[in-house]
């Protein structure tokens, strides 16, 4: 039984996530897990034993800060100086047209191994657009509360009030969207192979043709270099009808 | 064991706040010396090292001017209590005479229970990283003792005893006070927010007594610790399984049928 999708240099590949959004990747997935494991801690009413792994309760606090001072910086320094990147990412997720709905509907089959066909797809899928506005919102609701709760004085109570349930559950939607991102990311045998898209940069060409299509041609492919159609700097809601000829 | 109390008569306080100083010196509290605000009470509100106030307030009265209401005020220990719910680390506990204690040595300093309680009584002693808040003397009164402050009371308007005979006590009383000039008297901590271990006799209604009429525990603090906290985390298990699932399903078909290899996905 194979984990994961075997690294193959013997095939073409091409160029996914650049360093900056890699390093950014990764950074904020251990910054986030050390907040996570520290934070269940009290969630959980007071696991013990979690909190000894970090050096008892005031260690995993001090964890937990630090993890979550470390990951703002780490946001903020992935926007500053991956803009463009971001730039890219969110033109992508305005593309969110018919084929990622039709993805989203047929999703729930691929998940659990059912041959199903897919229409093409642009840079994100259906489900990684549908990540990549959960994600963020949370992680910034995670932020936004959690400050508030570690200076509690400088807030009106209400709101300290607020932030309560909020940190619980903007963490819950995003560890969900983790716990679901981590196993697409890696042991799922489809789309495994997105796991060395982000820990080696680059992904098969093969993958790339057959699981984002458009983003393949318009990069890489026949479309390479074209501009795409745009109305007032947006691009417009276009959908491939068919799978391009040379993807098939 | 039937709850123990405090009776507080605010028709007998002088405000002399000698329970204030007695309870500095039963739980070894250093002074915590505030800046003069215009009035003659000493602290604004509980603090990590005051465990317990007088407050002094000056309401007005057509008929006579002003009326200067006094109001002990520290932990009401209520039956029901927010604190004990959100604390995290089971710091805070009941005792079967209903007294709401917090133990330190559990206690991690987060304050979730400073913002949870109705009344804001539990306070961050900064030094130590821990919350405070008055034990109604639970040293003393299992070892036979009343508690400091009603021990101190010299008008007699602070009684320590059993919560139904101070509760009758009191009716007494608010009856008499009605018939004799205060027609607003009327007993706080029966049924407020299910029952407080802390019974007060007011001369006017608790609003003039700086004292929240018909308080509640807040409804972000109940929305949190009753449905946030038991139920809406099972979908993090509900996640990880169905990708459990998936990790053996897909892998199932893939052997199934030969031609779509596990490696490959569905190319």
């Amino acid at each position: 039984m194979q984990w994961i999708p075997e690294y193959r240099d013997d095939v073409p590949r091409v160029e996914r996530f650049t360093w900056l959004a890699r390093f950014t990747h990764w950074g904020h997935t251990v910054t986030f897990l050390l907040c996570l494991f520290t934070g269940l801690i009290l969630f959980l009413d007071g696991v013990n034993w979690l909190a000894a792994i970090f050096g008892g309760y005031a260690g995993a606090g001090w964890v937990h800060r630090i993890s979550a001072l470390a990951m703002t910086a780490l946001i903020g320094f992935g926007i500053v100086f991956g803009f463009k990147g971001v730039l890219i990412w969110i033109v992508d997720l305005l593309r969110f047209g018919f084929n990622d709905l039709k993805f989203l509907v047929l999703f729930p089959l691929e998940f659990f191994g059912f041959k199903v066909n897919v229409p093409p797809q642009t840079r994100f899928n259906g489900g990684e657009k549908g990540n990549s506005l959960v994600t963020p919102i949370m992680v910034f609701l995670l932020m936004i509360s959690g400050y508030i709760m570690w200076f509690p004085g400088y807030f009106p109570a209400s709101l300290v009030r607020v932030a309560y349930p909020t940190h619980d559950i903007a963490m819950i939607f995003a560890t969900v969207m983790v716990c679901m991102h981590g196993y697409l990311g890696s042991f799922h045998p489809g789309s495994g192979e997105s796991f060395w898209g982000m820990w080696k940069g680059t992904v098969r060409e093969d993958w790339a043709k057959h699981h984002h299509a458009v983003w393949y041609e318009e990069t890489y492919g026949s479309m390479a270099g074209e501009k795409p159609k745009t109305i007032l700097g947006l691009p417009v809601f276009e959908e491939y009808k068919s799978k391009p000829k040379d993807a098939e | 064991m039937a709850n123990m109390t405090n009776l507080y008569d605010s028709s007998k306080c002088t405000a002399c706040r000698a329970c204030q100083v007695a309870c500095k010196n039963w739980n070894q509290l250093p002074a915590s010396i505030k800046p003069f605000k215009g009035n003659y009470q000493t602290h604004e509100d509980t603090d990590g090292d005051t465990f317990t106030i007088v407050l002094m307030n000056e309401v007005d009265n057509a008929a006579s001017g002003v009326d200067w209401n006094f109001a002990k005020f520290q932990c009401m220990h209520c039956l029901d209590a927010a604190c004990v719910k959100a604390c995290p680390k089971g710091a805070y506990t009941k005792t079967e005479w209903g007294a709401t204690i917090h133990d330190p040595e559990k206690c991690i300093g987060c304050q979730y229970c400073t913002y949870a309680c109705p009344f804001g009584v539990p306070k961050h002693r900064k030094r130590e990283d821990k919350i405070t808040k008055c034990t109604l003397c639970a040293d003393r009164v299992t070892a036979g003792l009343a508690p400091a402050c009603a021990t101190t009371c010299a008008p007699g308007a602070l009684k320590f005893g059993d919560r139904d005979q101070l509760i009758e006590e009191a009716r007494d009383r608010v009856n008499y006070l009605q018939a004799n000039g205060f027609p607003n008297a009327t007993i706080y901590g029966i049924n407020e927010l299910g029952g407080l271990n802390k019974l007060y006799i007011l001369t006017d209604s608790p609003d003039k007594f700086g004292l929240p009429v018909n308080p509640k525990t807040y409804g972000t603090i109940n929305f949190w610790q009753n449905w946030v906290q038991p139920y809406f985390g099972w979908l993090i298990p509900v996640a990880l399984g169905a990708s459990a699932v998936s990790f053996i399903t897909t892998r199932l078909m893939a052997d199934k049928h030969q031609e779509h290899p596990v490696e490959g996905g569905h190319e």
